[in-house]
């Protein structure tokens, strides 16, 4: 005992760095700008300089203005859209998954996420050729008769950025999807079916509400990750697609307003604080790892 | 088994699903070999001239340097960093929580905040954005995927092996070096790859804190707004068939454990 005790003598110098150094990391590199960053959205700009005296006068204009809180709740709708698009594909994508045997279910399920490791930049300007004027989609839709002339309706607006995120966020509703279907234990589908339940009943009964927090949990990050997201609005959205992303990006661009556009940041991290809160809430597996 | 009408449905969404992954994907590897012309690809002439003009961009190169250097940093500070919060959180009670939850931040609030954040830290301490501020970003955003990753197996790992080393007489260090470190190596390299992919092709934190020097995304940002030369469909070809390469080793070295673990 003695012995432990002597040879870990030598390790107390380098385990009080360590100590530091685990505490200290965290805390001035993510908790202190973040500190600093809520702190801003206190203060105001006069003539191009930050004034330091606080203020509550941005989150006043948030909610006052005309402009900011229609832009907010709408990208909250188009978001939401996303994240509804984004399952109802994903779903019946997952289960034909769960329905493969061994291989083929785990490669197909690669196939499905490869995408995500493409460049999003490029992505991004690849769905807008598709979407544009003299793109696929058109062409498409042209020789098949739906549309008697090519048709702008697809870039440039709101429509380009819910098919452009819908398009870029699918991968991210079927992992989760995936994996509470997965661990539905296959007993419980088996007793449905001899208790005489038709293969709809079971699915409506049984499949269904077990996998509800993949559900969750999928339309959580999609909602999460289109919020944030400022590059595709600003890339497809043209003039008309305006999001709040965009708005929050501006104010550090072009209008120059960082305490007001930390104000806005609050307003989407609450969002998002929410999001991810109900995502955790409906999410947790309950019942389905008998 | 489900009937057949509804399995055809199912693969028909899958495969629907797929299309939509895979066309803008389709679109800049096609448009690397072939010519475009008014939206119409011309199939008759395959070339491969712009992989080689691909080769002459100084621009595009620069870039790519760049993001090789920036990567090469993140995943040397994340893995690091990653590992040794998570040595030393692991079996502390106290103070574990709030720790592990300010890591997590950066991960799941969007990048947006995050950059924002930063880019104003940076400005009061008077730190100039450049490649090193990119270096910061990014290690503070994937360090949770490292950090998870190691605890991870940490957790799987039995208390058993750190005790029976110091019974036998071992060091701190020597229980380290030889007990830990060799049990930790594959989640370690899992994570360094992870890290490496998100660094590589991260946008929006690097738009935000970039200085002069910008990576490579944030180059093609740029360039988007005229247009891209046939050599950066080039380049995007080579960089997806080197991700996927990435990311099927990634799989070799994490999912093995995983698995094996799951099916206890």
């Amino acid at each position: 005992m003695t012995g432990t005790g002597s040879a870990r003598a030598p390790t107390r110098w380098p385990r009080r760095l360590v100590t530091l150094l685990a505490f200290a990391m965290p805390v001035i590199f993510i908790l202190v700008p973040l500190a600093i960053f809520l702190g801003y959205s206190f203060f105001s700009v006069d003539h191009g300089e930050i004034d330091y005296t606080l203020t509550v006068a941005n989150y006043v204009r948030f909610l006052s203005d005309p402009i900011f809180l229609p832009v907010f709740w709408n990208t909250c709708v188009l978001c939401l859209s996303v994240a509804i698009i984004c399952v109802l594909l994903a779903y019946p994508a997952a289960y034909f998954l769960t329905t493969l045997k061994g291989r083929w279910r785990y490669m197909l399920l690669m196939l499905l996420m490869v995408p995500l490791l493409m460049s999003y930049v490029i992505k991004i300007y690849a769905i807008r050729s598709i979407l544009g004027l003299n793109g696929f989609l058109n062409k498409a839709l042209v020789s098949l008769g739906i549309l008697q002339e090519p048709s702008s309706l697809f870039v440039f607006n709101m429509n380009a950025i819910l098919l452009t995120l819908t398009l870029l966020l699918i991968p991210f509703a079927i992992l989760p999807i995936f994996l509470t279907l997965e661990r539905i234990p296959p007993i419980l589908r088996q007793a449905s079916d001899d208790l005489g339940a038709s293969a709809a009943q079971t699915f409506m009964r049984v499949t269904l509400p077990l996998s509800l927090p993949g559900v969750a949990s999928a339309a959580s990050f999609v909602f999460v990750l289109a919020i944030g997201d400022f590059l595709t609005p600003q890339m497809v959205g043209g003039v008309s697609g305006f999001t709040f992303g965009r708005v929050l990006y501006s104010q550090f661009g072009t209008a120059y307003n960082w305490p007001f556009g930390a104000a806005l940041s609050v307003a989407l991290a609450a969002v998002v604080v929410t999001a991810i809160l109900l995502g955790e809430r409906f999410g947790r597996n309950r019942g389905a790892s008998v | 088994m489900t009937a057949r009408p509804s399995t055809i449905f199912l693969a028909a969404v899958t495969a629907l699903v797929a299309v939509l992954l895979y066309s803008p994907l389709f679109v800049p590897i096609v448009s690397s070999f072939f010519t475009v012309a008014h939206g119409e690809v011309v199939w008759s002439s395959p070339t491969v001239a712009a992989y080689v003009s691909l080769a002459g961009n100084k621009e595009i190169l620069t870039a790519l340097r760049a993001t090789l250097i920036v990567g090469a940093c993140t995943v040397l500070l994340s893995v690091g960093g990653g590992t040794l919060l998570a040595l030393y959180y692991h079996g502390r009670r106290s103070g574990r929580g709030a720790l592990q939850f300010i890591i997590f931040l950066p991960f799941l609030m969007p990048p947006i905040i995050s950059g924002l954040a930063l880019l104003i830290f940076f400005r009061e301490v008077g730190l100039e954005r450049s490649l090193l501020t990119v270096v910061i970003g990014h290690t503070v955003f994937v360090l949770a995927i490292v950090y998870r990753t190691v605890l991870t197996r940490l957790q799987s790992l039995s208390r058993s092996l750190v005790e029976a080393s110091y019974d036998l007489g071992a060091t701190g260090w020597q229980t380290f070096w030889r007990v830990l470190m060799p049990n930790l190596s594959s989640a370690m390299a899992g994570g360094a790859i992870l890290a490496f992919a998100l660094s590589f092709d991260e946008t929006m934190i690097t738009i935000l804190v970039t200085g002069t020097q910008s990576t490579l995304p944030v180059r093609l940002w740029a360039m988007m707004r005229l247009g891209f030369s046939p050599d950066i469909n080039a380049l995007v070809a080579l960089i997806l068939i080197f991700t996927v390469l990435l990311c099927v080793l990634a799989a070799r070295v994490l999912i093995p454990k995983q698995v094996a673990t799951a099916a206890h």
